[in-house]
């Protein structure tokens, strides 16, 4: 049974990995400008969630205005405004910081038996870039926010109030911050897994980060190059888009999307990671395809690549080029099914436990199938040129960027909180508000696919009386939805205040985060564990060895002779 | 030291094939409703090729179904009949297996199988829509903030927010936009193509019902993009030559009548800037950007003819620019879409001279 599995190190290696650091010790050190992945993590993860109630707000005003026909709040002008501000703030300021910011510095070092990302310093500077640019972004609204939808497209955008340049900015700062992330996980999953960790032993929320990481340091190159010729042409009049004097809106439209398709992946697939994690945990039973989940996460990764000009079917490309962005986009699907029933063959024979997070998982499977299928119906062409630009594609992203990605982030929120805080949540509070979420969310986004096919175009703050009824169901859904986010956060509060101890494993969880303290101790691992299995079989004995009982680990060592069990 | 685990039976569950069989069974009677359905995005067709698309629609919401309700019917029939016994001890383990070769061989291939016939039946589609012909009457769809303005072979004046067609006249309208972005959506004719400034698309369309149908701005153009609405209005062959008439419309098409000894080169080189410059360089014919370089139009002996086959005179160049071109070698908005008065024409028309004479 102890026998090391080939490729472990022991001796030397070792003891250059036991070497601890010292805690630092004055406040500002330890919670403001900390270089712990741990804390950084939680930065993140307070700061997306300002971000991500600010945005909600501004879905809700987007909602009360279209309750009537001719528009209830605001003027369209300031319409325009929110509903670009919620679209930029929702997927650069909310989605990617807190999948890969928040989760990704939090969980992925535990989970690898590393002590810190590679360079915690870069990670530093990632993480002060992120509130800063937001605050810029934020305020856009003191002088005029940009009014073109996230996309900007030239030349309205050039058109547009000077918040827009703001809007730039903090795009392109978000941008340098998520490079940097994306450069500092790769190091650091390629470099500081624990001994014995080869690559298909690692956890599969490791794997998303890994295959995202290529993503943000890649694509969000041509972001920025973009953003830079946006800001340029707006302040000092270098025509790159205004056909008027020579430039290309066209130009604008590939680079924003050689990026935004990509990061549409950026912002899925370390859900799917969460989401590998959550299912067999509480369906107690090995991840179904470790490989097939893993790889296709690689695939897809890759793929998104080819794909972004399916954003463009209606913009007046060359005839013929349509064909094969649609043919590749189609094949996503492959991949991504594999996931999806991957995922249901795990929930097959297993003796699950609904808990809040499981509950996620399972909605998340079916809300993302729903918008995995509309996506179906947008890649191929003739259709598209229907469904384009309408209400369809609101709906659409919603399902896969709501249903998909913040459901996954839901499922990990309540999943590592008690490794993050120490203290369990209200679970009957936990599952009223996922059912809150999900009903909400469905009952908004449904109806919004058939307006959109009726004729209903997006970015509209009036629309055509005969379709109020539809709306008004879905604003009022979406009340549903926001009450049900509120919940959660009066769910964390109470756990701080009420919440029972968690105590290190309280899912019965087999990945290393699990096996010391709840929250983990400074250093994260006393000695770094020796690896020798992989992370999901909970038929077999504990996968690891060398964890210190000191550090309140769940078994002193060596502990690769019992299994983990739920305590809560 | 290892824990006793209780494991649990290892059969497909309980009625898995019962579950199974309901599953076929919705999605089949799903299927008839959805092949059989008149209106499948409920909304009605006034012409092509609005019904290629909506048979693509039926097809791909036939699959779609399928695949939905299987997920959605499986994951809830696990979630249910493998949840953990209430007095279960905390111990318990679910059928610990690993992968199943051939399972994920075949939810591999199936979906592999179909994305290939729907990218067919796409692709299919989509060349019938490049094949189709058009011609019987063009027309030029401009946008601009916040409108639609239409521009007929034989009438001297746009026709704003109506665009009137003739019934079971193949139509090709050549889309373009004065200012910033438009979409030009004819929801009934499930077309759409964005109207970019320095850029015609084109969109073919046979209307086959008589009546008014929407256009629709479906892209983001200013505050009054809610507002971007116009109308078609298909007519019979004698209404529609009615309202032409009584629009002002005369036979023939021409750039004569341009006063072109009273152009002025300054002025013209002023429009070159604004309305010409986003296509042509002022260089040699081969500095092409999206057309040709006209710097020494006039003098090349290497291309003695216009692109549609004229003389290099500057009536035939008036023309041409009044006229705009389209074909194979590419396409030249008209002196209307970009909003060219006969005396600008003749401004330009002097300063391409000067410019050849250098």
């Amino acid at each position: 049974m102890a026998t090391l599995a080939p490729g472990v190190q022991t001796g030397p290696y070792h003891a250059v990995l036991d070497h601890i650091h010292p805690e630092p010790t004055s406040f500002i050190r330890k919670y403001i400008f900390s270089i712990d992945h741990k804390i950084i993590g939680i930065q993140y993860m307070i700061t997306g969630a300002v971000f991500f109630i600010i945005s909600g707000l501004l879905a809700e005003i987007i909602r009360t205005q279209l309750l009537t026909p001719n528009g209830l709040l605001v003027r369209p002008d300031t319409y325009n405004s929110i509903y670009s501000m919620h679209g930029s703030s929702m997927v650069w300021f909310v989605v990617i910081p807190l999948l890969t910011g928040a989760f990704g510095n939090f969980v992925m070092p535990l989970q690898i038996g590393a002590r810190d990302v590679a360079f915690p310093w870069l990670n530093l500077v990632a993480f002060w870039i992120f509130p800063v640019a937001g605050v810029i972004l934020f305020s856009s609204f003191l002088v005029g926010a940009p009014d073109a939808g996230w996309t900007e497209y030239p030349p309205i955008s050039l058109m547009g109030p000077p918040g827009t340049n703001l809007w730039c900015i903090a795009v392109f700062m978000i941008g340098i911050s998520s490079t940097m992330t994306g450069i500092n996980f790769l190091v650091t999953i390629l470099k500081m897994r624990a001994p014995g960790m080869t690559l298909t032993r690692m956890p599969l929320f490791v794997w998303a980060q890994f295959a995202t990481t290529p993503l943000s340091f890649i694509a969000t190159t041509a972001l920025g190059g973009a953003l830079a010729a946006l800001f340029i042409e707006r302040v000092f009049g270098v025509p790159f888009y205004d056909p008027k004097r020579g430039g290309s809106p066209l130009l604008w439209q590939h680079m924003f999307w050689f990026y935004s398709h990509p990061a549409v992946y950026i912002m899925i697939i370390p859900g799917f990671g969460i989401i590998s994690e959550v299912l067999p945990t509480f369906a107690r039973k090995p991840i179904f395809g470790y490989k097939m989940i893993a790889f296709s996460s690689v695939a897809i990764a890759l793929l998104s690549f080819s794909v972004w000009a399916h954003h463009m079917f209606t913009s007046g490309m060359v005839p013929w080029l349509q064909l094969p962005f649609m043919i590749i986009t189609m094949l996503i699907a492959i991949p991504t099914g594999v996931k999806i029933f991957s995922w249901m063959a795990t929930l097959w024979g297993g003796a699950i436990r609904w808990k809040t997070p499981a509950l996620y998982a399972a909605g998340f499977i079916i809300t993302f199938t729903y918008g995995g299928l509309t996506g179906f119906f947008l890649a191929a062409v003739p259709l598209d040129y229907h469904e384009h630009g309408t209400y369809f594609v609101v709906a659409h992203l919603h399902y896969v960027l709501y249903g998909g990605s913040i459901m996954s982030l839901f499922a990990g929120a309540y999943y590592w909180w008690p490794k993050m805080s120490g203290r369990m949540y209200n679970e009957t509070l936990g599952r009223i508000q996922f059912w809150m979420v999900f009903i909400g969310f469905n009952c908004t986004f449904t109806p919004l696919h058939w307006l959109g096919l009726l004729g209903m175009p997006r970015r509209v703050p009036n629309y055509d009386p005969s379709y109020q009824f539809w709306n008004v169901f879905a604003s009022v859904s979406s009340y549903v939805m926001a009450l049900g986010t509120l919940l959660f956060f009066y769910i964390l509060v109470d756990s701080f205040r009420n919440g029972k101890k968690a105590g290190p494993n309280p899912w019965g969880a087999r990945t290393l985060e699990w096996m010391i303290a709840s929250p983990p101790p400074y250093y994260n691992f006393k000695k770094i564990p020796a690896v020798l299995a992989a992370p999901y079989d909970f038929g077999n004995p504990l996968p690891y060895i060398g964890l210190d009982a000191a550090d309140g680990a769940v078994e002193a060592t060596p502990t690769h002779s019992s299994h983990p069990v739920p305590t809560h | 030291m290892a824990q006793r685990l209780v494991k649990p039976k290892t059969n497909l569950g309980p009625g898995f094939w019962p579950v199974t069989a309901f599953i076929v069974v919705l999605s089949l009677v799903m299927a008839y409703f959805i092949e059989t359905s008149a209106e499948p995005i409920g909304l009605k067709a006034a012409g092509d090729p609005a019904g290629s698309i909506d048979a693509l629609f039926r097809f791909l919401g036939v699959v779609a179904a399928a695949i939905f309700n299987a997920v959605v019917i499986y994951t809830v029939y696990f979630g249910i009949v493998f949840r953990m016994p209430k007095n279960a001890p905390p111990n318990t383990i679910g059928v610990q297996i690993h992968d199943a070769p051939v399972l994920e061989f075949w939810w591999t291939a199936i979906p592999t199988i179909l994305v290939v016939i729907l990218a067919i039946y796409s692709t299919k589609i989509w060349v019938d829509l490049q094949n189709t012909q058009g011609d019987v009457l063009t027309v030029e769809a401009i946008g601009y903030q916040f409108g639609f303005a239409f521009r007929y072979p034989k009438l001297k004046e746009p026709v704003v927010n109506e665009l009137h067609l003739q019934l079971n006249e193949p139509t090709t309208i050549h889309i373009t936009s004065r200012d910033v972005l438009h979409g030009f959506w004819l929801p009934e004719f499930r077309q759409k193509a964005d109207m970019v400034p320095g850029l015609v698309n084109t969109i073919r369309i046979t209307p086959n019902a008589v009546g008014e149908f929407r256009i629709i701005c479906s892209e983001f153009c200013g505050a009054a993009h809610g507002r971007m609405i116009g109308k078609v209005v298909v007519q019979n062959q004698q209404d529609f030559a009615r309202w032409f008439s009584k629009q002002g419309g005369t036979q023939g098409r021409t750039g004569g009548g341009i006063a072109i000894s009273a152009g002025k080169a300054d002025a013209g080189q002023k429009l070159f800037g604004e309305k010409c410059s986003a296509c042509h360089s002022v260089g040699a014919f081969e500095q092409k950007q999206v057309g040709p370089g006209l710097g020494k139009l006039f003098n090349d002996p290497a291309h003695p003819k216009l692109v549609n086959g004229t003389d290099v005179t500057p009536q035939d160049v008036a023309r041409l620019i009044h006229d705009g071109f389209q074909g194979d070698m590419g396409v030249m908005p008209s002196a209307q879409v970009n909003a060219l008065s006969n005396a600008d024409i003749a401004n330009l028309v002097a300063y391409l001279a000067g410019l050849s004479k250098k």
